[in-house]
């Protein structure tokens, strides 16, 4: 098995596209997290959110493109909704009070999807790229190739705005020092909105992403929540690079633990968390210097 | 202060009578929900030492207790040994290993604390999940009672069990209010108001934290050994980390830092629990947004509600708790600085 060049590319691709899901997941959460200091535990339940309203839409429409672009709008609306009641509120209450509040919407987000969805799991079946393709004498499915496109082309986007946009440039400055940014003019509130809305159109997309391969539950978010926070911290909170290195490195813990010890591969990914905070508390590439 | 204390003393009797009262009037389904109401409490009471007085929240609490059920499960089961002794060496055995975690969590602050302890919790959570001697994920039955006939009690009984707990309860209750109005309390308090000012005042604040996370530990692992006799069954969920938020919000609830808003906080969630869920399969969307609301309400739960309508009502001049509600407030500040 293990001197088999096909088992370690399927391991590999594995790892890479479950890294893709939880860049997709964390590039929102740590930006705002860098940005203004805020704990979303909701997060999570917005992946859900957008596997099961791209389900509907996929539904409705009988095609899942429709759920690639719809389920990512209407993820951000919802964002927008919990922004204005409950997120601009907490901003300034510390972060106890924002893990207890965004807590709370876990419970509320998974039973409104409970009463809408159903407990039962629901899949897609005329998704794009349901293929496969044969490597190394290892079948593949495409459809994961596909999510790793994604993945990627969603972080070059994501650099080049961040890099070269005027609001990335805000995005940076307001990462680095809030205040500062601020008083040379920068709207640091309107910024951290639209990063915020961003982050929450990723979680969606990643959820419709995520749908053809994985089906789709309400309570899916709870699971991939742990993952996509140990990913934050470990990456470095507010950067970009930190959220694809932190995904790189916790999918390929888990993929490559599941395989070699099966007994400890959650284990493994918490120890690395319980690691970087002890020996490198600012994660292995913080956005502040 | 006193009047304060005052109040909240009243509170905690009051809830304690109130349990009392139902207990005379409780049938079978009724002891079980005491009994639970019972253990929750003693274990919010452990989170508010450290979350409300020492100001470390943790989302790895119910990892302890859950240790603290698995390892009295494996002594009194797997060992042998009698009950009795299976729940101190649990008890002990999982204080020794909150010290540890204790003395390496209290590095980092703030959100990672959150985090770290969440990472740990879940390892131990994994470490029972994948253990087949002890049942894995299917959990571990055939857990006997503490034999206490010889004095008269017969904990198989229901009644017997639940009103047991309830008086373990008042007794932790009574001890932990000691313990906050010592000299050690008073150290908490000061840990949470400005650790920085502690500091500076020449005290070990590492070693202060990493006692109150033991302590704390100790208390959460004797609830353990109390849930597994009450359940008879224990399972990994009991050190999964949304039972530790759901202990956290049983704190919150109540009042953090009040030491009597845990217990009323737990008898609260408990009891709300089996009357929702008998009437709507949501409960879950209930009990978040009563969260939600009461976080954003921005007093200090039950406790910080009743203080406020007490100071309120009309007719004289309630003075007491009213210069402590700015305390309170002040205390709030301090978080949103951390």
């Amino acid at each position: 098995m293990l001197s088999d060049g096909g088992f370690w590319i399927v391991q590999i691709l594995n790892s890479l596209q479950l890294a893709m899901l939880l860049f997709l997941l964390s590039v929102g959460l740590t930006v705002i997290f860098g940005l203004m200091n805020f704990v979303n535990l909701a997060h999570g339940s917005l992946y859900a959110a957008g596997a099961l309203i791209g389900y509907s839409v996929s539904m409705w429409t009988g095609s899942v493109w429709w759920a690639y672009l719809l389920a990512p709008v209407a993820v951000m609306a919802l964002g927008w909704a919990l922004y204005g009641l409950v997120i601009d509120r907490m901003r300034k209450a510390g972060p106890m009070n924002q893990v207890l509040v965004t807590f709370g919407l876990i419970f509320v987000l998974m039973d409104v999807q409970r009463y809408i969805w159903g407990t039962d799991q629901v899949g897609v079946q005329n998704a794009p790229f349901s293929g496969s393709i044969e490597i190394l004498g290892q079948i593949y499915p495409e459809y994961r190739l596909f999510i790793i496109a994604v993945g990627l082309g969603v972080f070059a986007l994501l650099y080049l705005s961040l890099e070269y946009t005027r609001l990335g440039a805000e995005v940076r400055a307001g990462v680095d020092d809030a205040e500062t940014a601020s008083c040379l003019g920068v709207n640091v509130e309107r910024t951290f909105l639209i990063v915020f809305l961003i982050g929450c159109a990723l979680a969606g997309l990643a959820g419709a992403v995520a749908l053809p391969a994985f089906s789709a539950e309400a309570g899916m978010g709870i699971a991939i929540l742990i993952p996509t926070l140990v990913v934050v911290v470990v990456g470095g909170l507010g950067s970009l690079t930190g959220a694809l290195a932190g995904s790189l490195l916790i999918a390929t813990t888990l993929t490559f633990g599941q395989v070699f010890l099966p007994k400890f591969a959650g284990i493994l990914m918490y120890a690395l968390l319980v690691v970087i905070l002890l020996v490198r508390p600012q994660g292995l590439f913080p956005a502040r210097s | 202060m006193t009047g304060r204390a005052t109040f909240r003393h009243l509170f905690a009797a009051a809830t304690f009578i109130a349990l009392g009262v139902y207990w005379t009037q409780a049938g079978y389904f009724g002891h079980e929900i005491l009994a639970e109401i019972a253990v929750f409490a003693i274990l919010a009471m452990s989170l508010d030492l450290i979350a409300g007085y020492a100001g470390l929240v943790s989302l790895g609490h119910a990892a302890l207790f859950g240790t603290g059920a698995y390892l009295f499960a494996f002594f009194s089961v797997v060992l042998g040994w009698p009950v009795g002794l299976s729940m101190v060496a649990a008890t002990a055995a999982t204080g020794m290993i909150a010290l540890v975690v204790g003395s390496v969590v209290t590095r980092v602050h703030g959100i990672f604390f959150i985090m770290i302890t969440l990472a740990i919790g879940e390892m131990g959570h994994e470490f029972f999940f994948k253990n087949r001697t002890l049942g894995g994920d299917d959990g571990f039955a055939g857990i006997e009672r503490l034999d206490l006939t010889w004095i008269g009690l017969d904990l198989n009984t229901p009644a017997t069990f639940s009103m047991t707990l309830i008086v373990v309860a008042l007794v932790i209750y009574l001890a932990l209010n000691r313990l906050i109005a010592s000299p050690f309390g008073a150290v908490l308090h000061g840990l949470h108001d400005n650790t920085t000012r502690m500091r500076a005042l020449g005290l070990p604040v590492r070693r202060y934290q990493t006692s109150a996370f033991a302590l704390s530990g100790t208390i959460a692992a004797f609830a353990g050994t109390l849930t597994a006799q009450h359940t008879m069954f224990i399972s990994p969920k009991l050190l999964h980390w949304t039972l530790s938020g759901e202990v956290l919000v049983m704190v919150i609830l109540g009042g953090l830092g009040t030491l009597a808003g845990p217990v009323v906080g737990a008898a609260t969630l408990v009891f709300l629990r089996h009357e929702l869920s008998d009437m709507t399969q949501y409960w879950g969307f209930w009990l978040g947004l009563f969260l939600v609301l009461i976080v954003m309400g921005g007093r200090n739960g039950i406790i910080g509600w009743a203080e406020w309508a007490w100071r309120k009502l009309p007719g004289g001049n309630r003075g007491a708790p009213a210069d402590e509600n700015t305390q309170g407030e002040e205390k709030g500040a301090a978080d949103a600085a951390r």
